[in-house]
């Protein structure tokens, strides 16, 4: 489903991906981990391009991202939800235009059509009464839980995760997590860049190590937790397990 | 007591000089109201413009002139530049003054508005844009439905406080010869040689707009504020 050969990106000379090449399948649950700083976020975010790639190739559904014209790269995003560490809910709308700007604006689906669809969407994620409420009213854990609503109004075909819990407090995770898991079993692709090893071991189908911008080691995640070859994945596994 | 009463009857009533002050409020509306208009139109344009360039580096020409713009509007005087459109663009044409004030006073104030949009613009949390992005919304689209509405409410004291600026820079138009509220409060000076009524009306009658202003936008702003309950 996205096959990325050969990525890298730098920040002027500063080289955050130095050449990563994987491929994720549809159905799949990759979880990437990794020291701060390693590259992980933006391995993340080449992926549905807020990042240009320096070089190499993101080919999604037969597309390669890095030849896709402007226009082309906003329709291919609508079919790749993103979830971000600090939410960035519309602090302006109500939740309910939260989840239905986006499928109204771009004609996708009709006012109506949206409501229901994101009515449905906040039974989901268990916040069918916010719908009226604004962003500042909820915690953070129902921020996240919205702003993974707000993705799944789109319909993607793959739900990229950037840090979803590593900006709640510790109460919230939970509630967060769960609902990925929930998302997971329901048969999502999902690319989670995450520090919680506890749902890489449950939930991902593999875990990725990224480290120093390359991928360092990757493999199923009783594997990769029980038997890591890499030294440096085995040191960070020693300081965050 | 007689004395003052006197002053009032030749200062106001006499001649209906107080006309004078009627007429020259309505003029000092009318160029303020429209060249809000103008400088808001024309300063969001610029805003954008500038913003724009500044996140994505495209519209490379076109921020040039808007800099350009910005940097001679600010770097003038509001009166030179009122003179320099009478008496030097205009100079051969016979042209409503009005229209002149309120270009005048609409195109500076538009490069101040400018400045304040695009400061409201900038202060967005970068977050926003990219999450409009990747939900498939455009720049243009991200633009108008999240950043706009959120930097226009950020920046609404700013703009509000910009209006009643220029209302109170409109108070040269009398350089040429407009007559305006201040024009209007100085030909009664001169006619009666009392300084102290004319003006000291002059200055209450801004002070009560300038007061009324201030209101409506505090209570655009307590609306505006809905979302930031909780």
């Amino acid at each position: 489903m996205i096959e990325v050969k050969g990525l890298k990106k730098s920040f002027g000379k500063q080289h955050i991906l130095r050449g990563i090449t994987t491929t994720i399948q549809k159905g799949e649950k990759v979880v990437v981990i990794g020291p701060s700083g390693s590259g992980k976020s933006t391995f993340l975010r080449c992926l549905n391009r807020l990042e240009k790639p320096t070089s190499g190739s993101i080919i999604f559904e037969g597309e390669d991202l890095t030849r896709a014209s402007e226009k082309r790269l906003y329709e291919i995003r609508e079919k790749m939800g993103m979830v971000f560490q600090h939410f960035h809910l519309f602090p302006h709308l109500s939740i309910m235009k939260n989840l239905t700007l986006a499928p109204v604006k771009l004609g996708l689906m009709s006012q109506e059509e949206a409501n229901k669809s994101a009515r449905a969407m906040l039974k989901k994620v268990g916040l069918s009464d916010k719908a009226e409420a604004f962003p500042n009213q909820l915690s953070g854990g129902q921020k996240q839980r919205i702003a993974i609503a707000r993705a799944l109004v789109m319909n993607p075909d793959v739900m990229l995760f950037d840090e979803p819990t590593s900006a709640l407090d510790p109460e919230m995770v939970g509630e967060v997590l769960n609902l990925m898991k929930q998302l997971a079993d329901e048969g999502m692709t999902m690319v989670v860049v995450t520090h919680e090893m506890g749902f890489a071991r449950e939930v991902a189908s593999r875990v990725i190590f990224i480290d120093e911008g390359v991928i360092a080691e990757e493999n199923d995640p009783y594997n990769f937790f029980n038997n890591p070859q890499n030294p440096r994945l085995r040191q960070f596994l020693s300081k965050v397990l | 007591m007689s004395e003052f009463m006197d002053k009032l009857h030749s200062t106001f009533v006499e001649g209906d000089r107080w006309k004078y002050l009627t007429n020259g409020l309505k003029n000092t509306l009318i160029i303020t109201f429209f060249a809000v208009i103008l400088g808001m139109v024309l300063g969001f344009l610029i805003a954008i413009v500038r913003s724009s360039h500044d996140k994505t580096g495209k519209m490379k020409i076109l921020n040039f002139f808007a800099k350009i713009y910005l940097t001679v509007i600010r770097g003038t005087p509001v009166m030179v530049q009122l003179l320099i459109i009478y008496y030097v663009i205009f100079a051969s044409v016979r042209i409503d003054k009005m229209f002149v004030g309120i270009l005048a006073f609409g195109l500076n104030s538009a490069a101040y508005v400018a400045e304040i949009v695009r400061s409201g613009i900038m202060s967005i949390d970068n977050g926003q844009f990219e999450a409009g992005a990747s939900l498939g919304l455009n720049y243009r689209k991200t633009m108008f439905y999240i950043i706009m509405p959120q930097a226009f409410k950020n920046v609404l004291p700013a703009l509000g406080n910009e209006c009643i600026v220029l209302l109170k820079e409109t108070s040269v138009a009398g350089y040429i010869a407009l007559e305006d509220l201040t024009k209007g409060g100085d030909i009664i000076r001169s006619v009666t040689y009392e300084a102290f009524l004319p003006l000291i009306a002059v200055a209450l009658i801004y002070l009560v707009i300038v007061m009324f202003m201030t209101y409506l936008v505090s209570r655009l702003e307590r609306r505006l504020a809905k979302s930031d309950r909780g």
